[in-house]
């Protein structure tokens, strides 16, 4: 059928990186407001939000070193280096279960790309992932390398990794929610599932040879374990890891787009 | 079914009668899937694809059927009907919500829709970032913003509440704040669907005159709404919707007689 299209005023433009370009605006408001609600009726704000990985980074390093033994020196910086990276994935993750669902008045009433509410919950989370990894380098540099590795300049081409891959994640599972609310109780068992998959307490060299092709099809894995090459060896990755995951990334983040965009204009209507 | 009769493509700058339409509708058609519960579960899904078995959870229906409506720049255009008549899914499609299931809808220039007043909002911010992000939410620049602000607030007569978070509003005065916000983005062409009964008589009285000032301008309205005085106010021109598929086109008092001869509930007085 030829017909059947309808021009929409505010939505219909090119690609998808031109609709969040055009919407910046309201993307940069969205990231304000997000990071606005959880922080400005708290004292402590932002403490909580290092607080409380900081006291699991603890509790791995105290189980890990001392129960069992994984033999890394300075294991805590080890932990230190990808927990808080795991932390704001699965946080972002969680979120794309319920986003749709609490914007389903403004999907309903107003005419804009929806995945901006993507966007903007990641891009507020990871604003905090940066401010977290700030400590965290303060840390590193204290008491682990007594001097500051040429490594960290690489971090912000880590961090835009990441939030190709969080998005190319998100997106799908936020469009799937919409239809399914399985996806509520399947996820937290899918999440535990990657923790254990993915190098967070242990060094991914220590998953045996053998399974290592299977064990890197988890881009989470490649993820975590350039932050650890970056943040705690303190050296640069293998060109092989950096660019295979930069094409990983691209390659999530555009299949994640094309399963949301598939579905996306039946949302106003459905949820 | 919709009129395929090999319409011309109709590129919006190349006749003279282009400059004339605000809005254009050609066949358009909407059709809805109802689902027993809105959200289908993986067992749904597992006994229609796995096991073959037709669940009868699906139904479709018409709300709106080979819908052919123009509207002219600067015509104030009242839509009518009793409920689940399809007046709101016409404006939905018309501000680009919905995708129309075949026909075409075109429209010309900056359109605002005001289906639900802040629908953007959040309790938790005062009513400047409101502000903020329910402009943006609509599509308006922070530095457009900016050089109408005081307009917003002047016009919702909020001033002295603008640092308070939304959540100590009272329900008038939320309403005020949104509508404020979204006459104040002049658009081109105003879609509102019954949410001119908000505020106080004195508040009402000011949205009439400024949506009044907004035609005289030379603005193109198109009104949802059920009562008949604010219609007569303010359009010049009412199309009367009967279960998806219209009645009556023309003169105001006209349609408007027609429609209240008809409806038994428009009869009683209160329509």
């Amino acid at each position: 059928m030829s017909a059947v299209q309808a021009i929409s005023p505010m939505v219909g433009s090119p690609g998808p990186l031109g609709r969040v370009w055009r919407y910046r605006e309201l993307l940069r408001e969205l990231i304000v407001r997000n990071l606005k609600v959880k922080y400005q009726r708290s004292l402590l704000g932002f403490v909580w939000t290092f607080l409380n990985p900081l006291l699991t980074v603890g509790i791995l390093v105290l189980v890990f070193s001392h129960v069992v033994r994984i033999p890394l020196p300075d294991y805590w910086a080890f932990v230190l280096s990808g927990y808080f990276v795991w932390n704001c994935v699965l946080q972002t993750l969680n979120t794309g279960t319920y986003i749709f669902a609490e914007h389903s008045r403004l999907t309903r009433s107003v005419a804009f790309p929806s995945e901006i509410l993507v966007f903007g919950a990641a891009g507020s989370r990871l604003l905090e992932l940066v401010a977290e990894i700030m400590l965290i380098l303060v840390l590193l540099v204290a008491f682990h390398h007594h001097q500051v590795p040429s490594s960290f300049a690489l971090l912000p081409v880590l961090l835009v990794i990441q939030v190709l891959l969080v998005i190319g994640l998100a997106l799908p599972i936020a469009t799937l929610s919409v239809f399914y609310y399985d996806v509520h109780h399947a996820l937290p068992i899918a999440l535990t599932t990657l923790f254990y998959l993915s190098p967070v307490f242990y060094p991914a060299d220590m998953v045996p040879q053998a399974a290592r092709p299977f064990y890197f099809l988890n881009p989470i894995a490649g993820l975590l374990t350039l932050y650890q090459e970056v943040l705690y060896a303190g050296r640069m990755p293998s060109a092989t890891l950096l660019f295979g995951m930069i094409a990983a990334a691209f390659l999530v983040y555009f299949i994640g787009y094309a399963i949301f965009n598939r579905y996306a204009s039946v949302f106003p209507e459905i949820v | 079914m919709p009129s395929s009769t090999a319409t011309p493509a109709f590129s919006p700058r190349s006749s003279d009668r282009t400059v004339e339409t605000a809005v254009e509708l050609r066949g358009v058609s909407k059709r809805f899937y109802y689902y027993e519960h809105r959200t289908t579960s993986l067992r749904e899904w597992f006994i229609r694809r796995i096991l073959q078995r037709p669940l009868n959870v699906r139904r479709t229906e018409f709300t709106l059927r080979s819908l052919d409506l123009m509207v002219r720049r600067g015509e104030a255009v009242a839509l009518i009907g009793s409920n689940g008549s399809g007046k709101s899914t016409a404006l939905r499609l018309i501000a680009g919500i919905y995708r129309a299931s075949s026909g075409r809808v075109t429209t010309f220039g900056r359109l605002t829709a005001v289906i639900e007043l802040g629908a953007g909002f959040h309790p938790e911010l005062t009513g400047a970032d409101n502000v903020a992000l329910y402009a943006a939410v609509l599509g308006l620049g922070r530095r457009e913003l900016k050089a109408r602000y005081d307009e917003v607030v002047d016009f919702a007569q909020l001033r002295e509440f603008m640092d308070t978070p939304l959540k100590y509003y009272s329900s008038g005065m939320e309403a005020r704040l949104a509508f404020a916000v979204a006459v104040c983005l002049h658009p081109d062409i105003l879609l509102l669907d019954e949410v001119l009964a908000v505020g106080d008589q004195a508040f009402r009285e000011r949205c009439l005159a400024r949506l009044r000032a907004y035609h005289e301008r030379g603005g193109t309205l198109i009104l949802v709404s059920h009562e008949v005085d604010q219609i007569r106010e303010l359009c010049s021109r009412a199309v009367w919707l009967d279960r998806g598929e219209m009645r009556m086109d023309g003169e105001v008092d006209r349609v408007l007689a027609a429609y209240r001869a008809e409806d038994p509930v428009a009869r009683r007085g209160a329509p």
